[in-house]
């Protein structure tokens, strides 16, 4: 295969990080399409949304902040850990987080669930105009960036495996374009975070 | 034969699991024509229906569902592949001097993705269709439409990842995988063309995808962010709808483009005028394009001062496309032309997109959207850059490019003839469009009144004429894999490295490492007189 | 031993960073108590920016690439941008009127729960 002639001097493109960054411009496109959304509602309907965001779990929300961010934080050293069996720890542990993720995230919605708050037939704030527009959005943008989780945890239970045995599609080089995939979907959540969950907490 | 990627491996399976970007271009083909003759045929039927003012062939609602089908298929299963997908996958490797693409297992996802997306699309169809328009406006689409629409988003939505792993694939290739000393400006500019819309292909394609999610689940939880029934707004879905399918007319166009500008400095014996005109022009159509969305929504309610702000974008938009049809004009300047049919196609492409480009204007123009939009001339305005643009143009390729692929030549006189057929057919077809629109006759409606009868008639004629130059092709095209001349390496006497390996090409390209040239399009009309369809030396 | 230093100085950035980030979730959820009215959104998205920032640049590793992939980066953004500004002239310019919400009820909606609801 031959090797680039590269415009930009000196550097010269690593394929798989740049085609990561390029699907990950992608995605901001996909989730941002959520986000238009969101902001039409809140502005739209500021009290329903208000009212509604009220009803979400701060608390489980806050603590799945915490854990996402952690989980960032060690993939991040597991892109960056030269040997391999302690990179694969750190992936694995990586992944545990983002099930437990995964569990909270359940946790909430089964209680969302139980208190009529999914939208449909008994909608339990149907009288708030706007609250049932937003729970919709709520399922829709945790329900996506949950599918991205798993679909990252596999990626990362994968390559941990890989990287336990050393295997060649498993060094750094792989693991970094992992990183990148799972930093997006951890960015995804640091805005869901306000928008979901902080819309007003005061009083 | 001699050994080629068409010998490389010989049963079903070497090809359904083929990494190689050749052998996927012609799985493509394989699909995308299957898909344009299912298109077509609904196409033929709404013809047949409006060449008399009364709805006496298909119900309305059948008619509701064929234009909805016409356009789904044309939009995502034909036009939108087309180019990139059959002569990007099979040229850009070997245009640049790479032996494959960057992610050679994920242009096999990308097909298999492609043909899902389209198998559930026509079962969709086939269950019963959907009567939405290709548009899927709320909140009919969301609400009231009791037709197969979920089921036609999700095959949408699957072909949308084949959209962006295959743009993704395109851009890394570029950045990466070009031979040494081939820098960015001595591309040859259907390279340009597929880069920027590569770049269209990531960036616009996920906002369509999360709408049709939207619209799903606005269709399951009927809730009403799109209705204005529930306090929701339609216009929210339409741009976000028209965010990526404005865009997306650039996807059809812009490859469309790129392979004008290989055909013609080859046939005119001239290196292309302005060449880094045309490359900038390209990124600027790809980058103003995203601008200008809101022209399909002067009349939804959207604000004045927004329908202003995309007007003048949407002017503002036609000057690169407009640099380009200058710079192809004059390319052909005391060029030595030769009207084989890759040529005959691009030159028509050169006259139709503009018609197609200058009516833009036309409804660009506020006061003017008014009167027109919904109406034929939208139709005849947008088939005019589609089929007498895009498609034209890649008839043009396929012809240009089958020697290299197949390793044989097709028959001159007929495929002549087939391009001259499908230059008349769809003038006839789709000019009198304009005078509809022109005289009010609204889109998408299936009765009409008497008096718009005779130019109806004119067109459906037309598409008659249109249907026998596309059939034509299958004809020839067969004859020659059976039977055709074998082609040399560079029938054309065509500059560009991908004429410098075999006919057909070895499945990694290049045996030997190619040259370079210093300089896209080193043609010379004095020199090398017109090219013959015999091998030339170079 | 240039390797575990190497690594050890990066694992120490890591480290601070991630206490940057809970510092700012916390700044975050405590800035939503306070009654600001519009500017508890800003003060939650400006927040999210920072730590989305300190993501990008620390943990994606944008600090050591070169112009193609912080370009690659910046340009989604700037898209999204594109459609969220362009869209938002329309959003901002468009003149409504607080009338009560119009209930269509001649035209019944597909699905039977909707009508239920007394929408």
């Amino acid at each position: 295969m031959t090797r680039d002639a590269h415009a930009l001097p000196g550097v010269e493109p690593d394929a798989g990080k740049l085609g990561m960054w390029a699907f990950l411009a992608s995605e901001v496109l996909f989730f941002g399409g959520l986000f238009v959304a969101y902001l039409y509602g809140r502005t739209h309907w500021p009290q329903g949304w208000s009212g509604a965001s009220r009803h979400t779990d701060v608390v489980l929300g806050t603590v799945n902040t915490a854990v996402l961010l952690t989980s960032s934080a060690l993939v991040a050293l597991g892109a960056a850990a030269p040997a391999r069996r302690l990179s694969a720890r750190l992936l694995w542990s990586t992944a545990a987080l983002g099930v437990l993720f995964l569990a909270i995230k359940g946790v909430e919605w089964h209680a969302e669930w139980r208190d009529g708050l999914v939208p449909g037939v008994d909608f339990a704030l149907a009288d708030t105009p706007g609250a049932e527009e937003f729970f919709a959005l709520y399922f829709v943008m945790t329900g996506l960036h949950g599918v991205h989780m798993l679909l990252g945890i596999a990626l990362l239970a994968v390559l941990a495996t890989g990287a336990r045995r050393d295997r060649p599609w498993a060094q750094a080089r792989q693991v970094e374009v992992a990183a990148l995939y799972w930093h997006f979907v951890d960015v995804v959540w640091i805005f869901l975070y306000p928008l979901l969950y902080l819309v007003s907490r005061h009083g | 034969m001699s050994a080629s990627y068409l010998t490389d491996g010989l049963t079903i399976r070497s090809w359904l699991a083929t990494t190689d970007h050749k052998r996927i271009a012609i799985l493509y083909a394989i699909a995308i024509t299957g898909f344009f003759f299912v298109g077509g045929a609904a196409a033929t039927i709404i013809r047949l229906e409006l060449a008399t003012p009364a709805g006496d062939l298909v119900g309305h609602d059948t008619y509701n569902k064929l234009f909805t089908a016409h356009g789904v298929i044309m939009v995502w299963l034909f036009l939108i592949p087309s180019i990139p997908s059959v002569l990007g996958n099979f040229l850009l490797p070997l245009m640049i001097g790479a032996s494959d693409l960057a992610f050679p297992r994920i242009n096999l996802l990308s097909w298999y993705l492609y043909v899902a997306g389209g198998l559930v699309t026509l079962a969709a169809l086939f269950l019963g269709g959907v009567d939405t328009g290709w548009t899927f406006y709320t909140p009919y689409s969301t609400m009231f439409s009791n037709t197969w629409v979920t089921l036609v988003l999700v095959g949408v939505f699957i072909t949308g990842f084949s959209s962006i792993a295959t743009g993704v694939n395109f851009i890394v290739t570029l950045h990466a995988l070009r031979a040494p000393g081939l820098t960015w400006f001595k591309l040859p500019l259907f390279a340009w063309a597929i880069y920027a819309t590569s770049l269209i292909l990531v960036l616009a394609t996920p906002v369509l995808a999360i709408t049709t999610l939207l619209v799903v689940a606005e269709r399951l939880f009927q809730v009403g962010i799109f209705d204005p029934a529930f306090g929701g707004d339609p216009l929210l879905f339409q741009h976000l709808f028209w965010f990526y399918s404005h865009p997306a007319v650039y996807v059809m166009v812009l490859p469309a483009m790129g392979v004008v500008s290989e055909v013609l400095p080859c046939f005119a014996r001239r290196p292309v005028f302005g060449y880094r005109a045309m490359a900038w022009a390209i990124l600027g159509i790809a980058s103003v394009g995203f601008l200008v969305w809101g022209h399909h929504m002067f009349v939804s309610g959207q604000s004045p001062a927004a329908s202003l702000a995309f007007s003048l974008l949407s002017f503002i938009v036609a000057i690169p496309s407009a640099i380009k049809v200058f710079n192809w004009t004059a390319t052909l300047y005391k060029g030595a032309i030769r009207f084989d049919a890759p040529m005959l196609y691009a030159l028509g492409f050169v006259g139709l997109f503009t018609i197609g480009g200058l009516t833009g204007l036309f409804l660009a123009s506020l006061t003017l959207d008014v009167h027109l939009t919904d109406t034929y001339f939208v139709v005849a305005h947008f088939h005019y850059i589609m089929v007498g643009g895009a498609v034209m143009a890649y008839f043009a390729g396929l012809h240009f490019w089958w020697p290299k692929a197949t390793g044989r030549m097709y028959h001159e006189l007929w495929s002549r003839i087939a391009a001259v057929l499908v230059f008349v057919g769809f003038n006839l077809t789709f000019f009198p469009q304009f005078l509809l629109g022109a005289q009010g006759m609204p889109r998408r409606y299936h009765t009409y009144p008497p008096e718009f009868q005779v130019l109806n008639l004119f067109s459906s004629a037309g598409a008659g004429v249109l249907a026998i130059g596309y059939l034509m092709p299958l004809a020839y095209f067969a004859w020659s894999l059976l039977r055709g001349a074998k082609a040399g390496d560079n029938p054309f006497a065509a500059t560009g490295i991908e004429w410098q390996t075999r006919s057909p090409p070895p499945t990694h390209n290049f045996e030997i490492p190619p040259f370079v040239p210093p300089r896209p399009y080193d043609y010379d009309a004095q020199e090398s007189g017109p090219a013959s369809g015999l091998e030339v030396k170079p | 031993m240039a390797e575990p230093t190497a690594f050890r100085r990066e694992a120490r950035a890591i480290v601070l960073a991630w206490v940057a980030l809970i510092a700012l979730m916390l700044a975050s959820l405590g800035s939503a108590t306070l009654r600001l009215g519009a500017f508890n959104m800003v003060a939650g998205l400006v927040i999210a920016g920072i730590k989305t920032a300190i993501v990008a640049w620390l943990f994606m590793r944008l600090r050591d690439e070169g112009r193609l992939l912080r370009l690659t980066a910046a340009t989604g953004l700037a898209v999204w941008c594109v459609l969220v500004a362009l869209s938002g002239v329309d959003y901002l310019t468009r003149a409504s009127t607080t009338a009560d919400v119009e209930r269509p009820r001649a035209l019944l909606p597909v699905s039977a729960s909707a009508a239920q609801r007394g929408r």
